[in-house]
């Protein structure tokens, strides 16, 4: 029983820290169709922006890398995406990959390959007793954390004008612009708020984890595609849900396979995602966007 | 062989400078030309009317107006200013709205978001709640379901959505693109009802169908285009008493459209 309450509180942090970088994703992917790999790079670039920042105290740490991710979001975009606004899709996301490998080697290149310990919030690692069971403070706190930045951001895109902008260019972009909402802005936008996101995933991944990788982004990245996938490519809520979803699937394989096939517990995931696309192929929360009009 | 019956339309008007005027206005796409050197003209106040068949470049002519065509050369000015190159959002901030075919509303928002998305370029915002409510007294059924998603909206019923969104931006110019497309005949009745009603209040409008009895029975002027240039044009009147008329539209069109005299 305790052991089940542990693998619950687990399987729901570990979700909805994929859920949260799923968001990044489908937020991007809503306003300009771009699946945006180097979204990654983004949450990497948060961790190592952090240990720059080490020496001085944790908040500056945490308000410098968060500063600096979204300005890195607002260049790519400026540069790499902003040009190719008109192009297809296929022709946006190897761009995506292109930023991506530009910033991870960028990364590797100053730094190295070495993972470097990081623990930036020790305190976290501590175990709290709630109701006789043993957990760990850093799992409450990803969870209590997640769930701020979830009604913030549900706040923000439906009672502010910004947001009401925001989800119209996703819906339709085109009517959008006819409305006057500005394109640029719109997309320069959701860029940032992507940002703030990568950099609260990038907190809470790295204070789980204690160190860094040029590579740990994209890890994330990939696996938080699929759940948007799962999703419904184009719904947010899709986004969240599906990330959650292979999230807690992944903790919840790791808790009930018998230790041999642990190792393999990926591919029991992804086992679990083609049964999903299979049945459900537009996804779980199809975009509404999508719904035929009459 | 383009017989223009009255070239001098504006003359009714008494209107030397136009609000809208189009010349020699040139699309293509790739290889493919949907406009080959139009000029029209729009007065303060007038319905005017661009009919044709399908493929006539009507929709291409809105399109650039709108700034959605960037290969569109030629020159278009409004209020005496060259709209060419401006993008979309700065040629709604000019003060010209388009309702574009098929109406696009934002079906999984509420009507009235899609209303105060209508809104988006206003800086008097204590005005628009009030516009909203006036808007809501003209079309009631947007009020029954204000709150609803739009997407759940019948076809009419998107359209006045639509139209509403579309003033809510307080245009001079309204453009609309085939509004009576794949509406049943009597929401088409009410949607042209709208626009004279709206024209009554002072406000211009161009107007683009394939439904050309309509279209001539409401619009002080009417330009008639096929295969990317213009045939004729000229007040219903004219128009119905000009022997190419027929042969301009009806020789391509197909026969259910048939004016009524």
């Amino acid at each position: 029983m305790i052991n089940l309450v542990q693998n619950v509180v687990d399987g729901i942090s570990v979700g909805s820290l994929y859920a949260l970088t799923a968001l990044g994703i489908g937020l991007i992917f809503g306003v300009m169709r771009l699946i945006n790999v180097a979204h990654g790079e983004l949450i990497t670039a948060m961790g190592y922006t952090m240990l720059l920042f080490a020496s001085q105290s944790v908040v500056v740490a945490m308000i410098g890398g968060m500063i600096a991710v979204v300005l890195l979001a607002l260049v790519t975009e400026r540069v790499a995406f902003r040009p190719l606004r008109s192009a297809d899709p296929a022709t946006l996301l190897v761009a995506s990959f292109a930023v991506s490998f530009f910033l991870q080697k960028s990364i590797a290149l100053v730094i190295g390959y070495r993972p470097k310990g990081i623990n930036i919030l020790p305190s976290l690692g501590q175990q709290v007793v709630v109701f006789g069971v043993r957990l760990q403070l850093l799992k409450m706190a990803t969870i209590a954390v997640v769930a701020v930045m979830l009604i913030l951001l549900t706040w923000f895109l439906k009672r502010t004008r910004f947001g009401l902008e925001m989800r119209a260019a996703a819906e339709n972009f085109r009517m959008a612009q006819l409305l006057g909402i500005r394109g640029n802005r719109v997309i320069a936008m959701a860029f940032a708020l992507s940002a703030i996101l990568a950099a609260a995933v990038a907190v809470l991944f790295i204070s789980q984890s204690g160190f860094l990788t040029p590579r740990m982004g994209l890890q994330l990245v990939v696996i938080a595609f699929v759940g948007t996938v799962i999703g419904g490519l184009g719904s947010l809520v899709g986004a969240a849900a599906g990330g959650f979803f292979v999230g807690a699937t992944t903790v919840f394989l790791q808790a009930v396979l018998p230790p041999d096939l642990r190792q393999l517990r990926e591919a029991f995931v992804y086992l679990v995602v083609i049964l999903v696309l299979l049945l459900r192929p537009q996804g779980l929360f199809p975009a509404s966007g999508l719904k035929e009009r009459v | 062989m383009t017989a223009q019956s009255s070239g001098n339309a504006t003359a009714t008007m008494g209107n030397p400078t136009p609000l809208l005027a189009v010349s020699d206005l040139q699309i293509k796409y790739g290889s493919i030309t949907a406009l080959r050197g139009l000029s029209i003209h729009v007065g303060g106040g007038e319905i005017v009317a661009v009919v044709g068949p399908n493929g006539a470049g009507k929709s291409s002519l809105l399109c650039a107006i709108a700034g959605v065509v960037p290969s569109a050369k030629g020159a278009i000015t409004f209020l005496g200013k060259p709209l060419i190159g401006l993008s979309p959002e700065d040629i709604l901030r000019r003060g010209i709205a388009m309702v574009p075919e098929g109406r696009h509303i934002f079906g999984s928002m509420t009507v009235d978001e899609n209303l105060r998305l209508g809104a988006t370029v206003r800086t008097d915002r204590g005005a628009i709640a009030k516009d909203i409510e006036e808007l809501l007294e003209t079309f009631p059924i947007l009020r029954e379901r204000r709150k609803q998603p739009a997407g759940r909206l019948s076809g009419g019923e998107q359209q006045q959505l639509a139209i509403a969104r579309a003033l809510l931006c307080k245009p001079r110019l309204l453009m609309l693109d085939e509004p009576s497309l794949g509406l049943a005949p009597i929401v088409i009745d009410q949607v042209y009802q709208i626009l004279t009603m709206l024209r009554q209040r002072g406000m211009t409008i161009l107007l683009i169908e394939q439904n050309a009895t309509r279209a001539l029975n409401t619009a002080d002027r009417t330009y008639v285009l096929s295969a990317g240039s213009l045939r004729l044009s000229g007040t219903k009147t004219e128009l119905l008493n000009n022997r190419d008329f027929d042969a301009a539209y009806f020789g391509v069109a197909e026969a259910e459209t048939r004016v009524l005299p």
